[in-house]
């Protein structure tokens, strides 16, 4: 007995990971690798740009959408409009995100309850965000809180989808589990199928907190006065490419931390799930 | 503990109805007594109804003819005094060790500190001592089904069910641990029932055999095992008996395979 304890390996739970270990594993030399592409492709628009080959009044050189970033940050508010962007996407975000939560447990565990529920919500389902969102701004006016429904609107439909599938895919083995250590019915839903079903739930919310930041883009482009999505339609009309790409770059920069966020978080979730790693 | 009670399972029939078929009996009359701190074994191969018992006696199924009746009174439903070790672990992913021993816990109505120490000692029992904050994925297969002992002892039952727990696991692990379920027995006095298709760990472990045989499920013969421990699973005695239950069972092969092994040991 003795020597299986010791010829197994120890636990590693002891070495769990800061956030600073994980940033310093993303930029070693190693995961450098994902830099090549990135790299390779402003070399190129340097190329672009130095000989030309794309009328400069559409495609300024790297330095020049530097030196604009710089100058909307000190001259035009930039982070103001990136703070309104923020702020619609993150209320968005969470009320939807609570919301399907909420009614997604609520339905996975009540058949009676989702039946109430489906015929609508596969209706509205199918009417996209941003077909709503005219009716929203009549109804709710151009300021934030109409974009903040859309956003939520998006959010809600993968969130809700996957807590209850989560919650229906619970193993069978684990409910008689449940049974034999006569649990009560909400200790089975807090100590069981809430658990089991957190995976799921958690990709859904990765893959909303991405939906929810493209959409704030559109929205903010097809009404409003602030925000990265108004400053992008503003630099199209205004034919300041400049000024567009880098609203591009910032929101592909937030987009990416967003998700790595969301990563970071799921794995701290999920510390218990052991998974294929490539 | 609470005063362990004599098992009583009087003539229990289960059926199922298949559509178009006859009724399949997965377990025809069968009747067995265990008494108070017994070990017995129910052996016998695929479909003779053993685990269907097994299920029965736990009270996960509720819907069979006869009776069972612990303590006098006919079962009925799941009950703290009744913990099963299932052939899987079945420890829940998202907890740690400690954590899921501590769920089975839950309604026993402990103050912290005396379920703590509960805790501590049956993995201590189990010796999986320094895996208390670990999770399922990072033990062995031979760990997660100790852990998973310790989890159908903490509640300190009368009755602990074992339905093959050590059936997955491999020949080394599996006659370490079944020395070690030997002792965790005599340890803790509890009543013991384990269903297995492996007549030498039936032997080996039980006081009492009941064999079992298929089409329809029924108890074939109940064998007692009279020999001393720690046993010797290549003495004569415990080969004759070895035989008496392979017989029974109607295993002819068996027990040419039996002889064989026992040639090369």
């Amino acid at each position: 007995m003795n020597t299986l304890t010791q010829t197994t390996p120890l636990p590693s739970t002891i070495d769990s990971p800061s956030p600073l270990s994980f940033l310093k594993l993303w930029l070693s030399p190693s995961k450098g690798i994902g830099l090549l592409l990135p790299i390779g492709v402003l070399v190129l628009w340097q190329l672009a740009a130095s000989n030309a080959w794309i009328d400069p009044v559409f495609l300024p050189a790297p330095a020049k959408v530097v030196q604009a970033f710089f100058r909307m940050l000190t001259e035009q508010d930039l982070l103001v409009d990136f703070a309104a962007s923020l702020k619609i996407v993150s209320m968005g975000f969470l009320s939807g995100a609570f919301a399907a939560l909420v009614l997604g447990v609520g339905a996975g565990l009540s058949k009676r309850f989702e039946q109430f529920l489906s015929p609508t919500f596969d209706t509205i389902r199918h009417i996209p965000g941003i077909a709503w969102f005219p009716l929203i701004v009549l109804w709710l006016g151009l300021g934030a809180p109409a974009k903040v429904m859309v956003i939520a609107k998006t959010v809600f439909f993968p969130v809700f989808l996957n807590t209850l599938q989560g919650i229906r895919s619970v193993e069978k083995s684990y409910i008689e589990l449940a049974e034999v250590m006569t649990l009560s019915r909400w200790q089975l839903v807090r100590k069981i199928i809430l658990p089991a079903a957190t995976p799921t739930i958690m990709v859904s919310l990765r893959y909303a907190a991405g939906l929810a930041w493209a959409l704030v883009v559109v929205a903010e482009g097809l009404s409003g006065l602030e925000g990265l999505g108004f400053l992008i339609f503003r630099a199209q009309g205004l034919l300041l490419a400049d000024q567009l790409l880098v609203c591009m770059v910032v929101i592909g920069l937030v987009g990416f931390a967003i998700d790595r966020s969301m990563f970071l978080l799921q794995r701290r979730v999920l510390r218990w799930k052991q998974g294929f790693e490539g | 503990m609470a005063e362990p009670g004599r098992l009583e399972v009087k003539a229990v029939s289960k059926s199922y109805n298949v559509p178009g078929r006859p009724r399949l009996n997965v377990l025809s009359s069968a009747s067995f007594d265990v008494e108070p701190g017994a070990f017995v074994s129910l052996v016998g191969p695929s479909g003779c109804g053993k685990s269907t018992l097994l299920r029965l006696i736990v009270g996960l199924d509720k819907d069979y003819q006869g009776e069972i009746l612990l303590h006098g009174e006919r079962i009925a439903g799941t009950s703290l005094s009744r913990g099963i070790v299932f052939q899987d672990h079945r420890l829940l992913p998202w907890l740690t060790l400690e954590q899921n021993i501590g769920l089975a816990l839950e309604n026993s109505g402990w103050s912290t500190e005396k379920k703590n120490k509960a805790i501590r000692e049956h993995i201590e029992l189990v010796g999986l001592q320094g895996f208390e904050k670990a999770y399922p994925h990072e033990l062995s297969g031979g760990m997660a089904q100790r852990g998973a002992i310790a989890r159908g002892l903490v509640g300190q039952p009368e009755i602990l069910l074992l339905d093959e727990p050590l059936g997955a696991l491999d020949a080394i692990t599996r006659v370490r641990l079944q020395e070690e379920l030997q002792r965790i027995w005599r340890v803790e006095g509890v009543t013991m029932i384990l269903v297995t298709h492996d007549v030498d760990e039936a032997i080996f472990l039980s006081d009492t055999v009941v064999v079992m045989n298929a089409n329809p499920g029924r108890i074939v013969k109940q064998v007692k095992i009279d020999l001393p421990t720690p046993r010797d699973r290549v003495s004569p005695e415990f080969a004759a008996l070895k035989r008496e239950v392979l017989h029974a069972m109607g295993e002819d092969q068996g027990l040419v395979l039996a002889r064989e092994q026992l040639a090369e040991a």
